[in-house]
């Protein structure tokens, strides 16, 4: 186990160096053009799973269904859950937020999501109020990195917490990351 | 003594009878789950299939048991090498979208996936669905997908032999996202660019019959007759039904 662990964390390691080569000065040679934006990780600091009544479509992100039942990830935020009985007029029914939340899939009445990389599993059989089962900790990677290329990016710092998501900003410093 | 004998002759009887009686019910009621499984769309990292949740991670695939629904339990991980994106679960089979090509795997026993193959292709962002014989494949090579940006394409691949995947139709698009199919309407999701509807009456030549700009399309799924999309602008269903007509039953805005 303990092997396992040391080599995790050096597979860590080494990811790191390899997506976020760092250069102190002038534009990295091997580096994209900066324009004055770069991108910084959005940490979880409260990572906290709450049933929530209805909230506003914001970011759509994956869809799922499963009988009436209409799933949709606000992405980063957590998952619309939506009757679809009658598809002209579906109705949310609650909102679950999971912070760092992309995925979900579902059997019978137990729906599965990512929590960044934390896996949990709800009880969807009240729909407008489904209740949290089960939380399986770090077992799905998170890249410490964003999901673009040629660009720059404030590196990544493990004291702050979990990264579950990137946001772009204007900054007139240039990041020492990039990729 | 005798009588004895018999009675455990008798009782054992019965249990075989319960047992049998037991495994052929719990096989006729759902082989696979059934119609206790969902469906996602073509961006699914998550998939069922049985009593196994499949969960596509950047570099693996890695199978969790949920024969305990609340206790998933995570017995295997395929190392798939970098750039994993998406799963597709077909009959008896999976489909991974990777950045460099698609891994098929035969799912006979859901909890313990076998490599098939590999089918590469140029780097991008690559959903695939799969109906029948041919796998549908959106390549996009855009920013985040491929260094330096490029050309997206729809390709059809013949799945015929499933350890010999080949690819029979290549043509443009701008820069898909999600893709959907049901009998002879393929959907492709172009981000911002809309949504393209194409007929694929013959699987290896999708013809674009329609190109619905209006609507940012990010992913969809097809499900009897009615296509849920989802885009930036929200969630978007349509019933299409017919050949032709493609009509707006209700939509969610984003706020």
């Amino acid at each position: 186990m303990k092997t396992k662990n040391t080599a995790f964390l050096l597979l860590i390691f080494l990811t790191a160096m390899l997506s976020c080569r760092e250069q102190e000065q002038d534009e990295p040679t091997d580096g994209p053009r900066f324009d004055k934006t770069a991108y910084r990780p959005i940490y979880a600091t409260l990572n906290n799973i709450e049933t929530l009544p209805p909230q506003p479509l914001r970011k759509p992100g994956k869809i799922y269904i499963r009988g009436n039942i209409l799933l949709v990830n606000d992405i980063g935020k957590g998952i619309h859950i939506i009757d679809n009985k009658d598809p002209k007029n579906p109705q949310k029914l609650s909102f679950l937020k999971i912070i760092g939340n992309s995925d979900m899939a579902v059997k019978g009445n137990f729906l599965y999501a990512d929590n960044a990389s934390d896996l949990v599993v709800f009880d969807i059989s009240n729909a407008s109020a489904p209740k949290l089962l089960k939380q399986v900790f770090d077992v799905i990677p998170v890249k410490n990195y964003p999901d673009l290329v040629q660009i720059y990016f404030d590196c990544p710092d493990a004291t702050k917490g979990k990264i579950v998501g990137w946001e772009k900003y204007d900054t007139e410093i240039r990041p020492r990351c990039y990729r | 003594m005798k009588i004895k004998h018999t009675f455990v002759y008798v009782i054992a009887v019965a249990a075989l009878l319960f047992l049998e009686q037991c495994s052929s019910e719990s096989t006729t009621i759902s082989p696979n789950g059934g119609a206790q499984i969902g469906t996602g769309g073509s961006l699914a990292r998550f998939a069922i299939s049985g009593n196994s949740l499949y969960i596509a991670t950047n570099q693996s695939l890695d199978v969790y048991d949920i024969t305990d629904p609340v206790a998933p339990a995570r017995t295997k991980k395929n190392m798939l090498g970098f750039g994993i994106e998406t799963i597709f679960p077909y009959q008896q089979n999976l489909f991974i979208g990777a950045n460099d090509g698609m891994y098929i795997f035969d799912n006979t026993k859901p909890d313990a996936p076998v490599l098939l193959t590999k089918y590469t292709h140029v780097m991008s962002c690559d959903p695939v669905v799969v109906q029948g014989k041919y796998a549908y494949v959106t390549l996009r090579g855009g920013s985040g997908c491929r260094l330096g940006g490029g050309r997206s394409f729809l390709d059809v691949v013949d799945l015929s032999d499933l350890r010999n995947p080949k690819l029979v139709n290549s043509q443009i698009l701008l820069a898909p996202f999600g893709i959907g199919v049901d009998g002879n309407k393929l959907f492709v999701c172009e981000g911002s660019g809309g949504l393209k509807l194409f007929d694929i009456s013959d699987p290896q030549k999708p013809m674009l019959k329609k190109t619905m700009a209006d609507i940012p399309a990010y992913d969809v799924i097809p499900n009897q007759k009615t296509l849920i999309v989802t885009g930036e602008k929200g969630i978007f269903q349509y019933r299409y039904d017919t050949a032709e007509t493609f009509d707006l039953l209700s939509k969610i805005a984003v706020e």
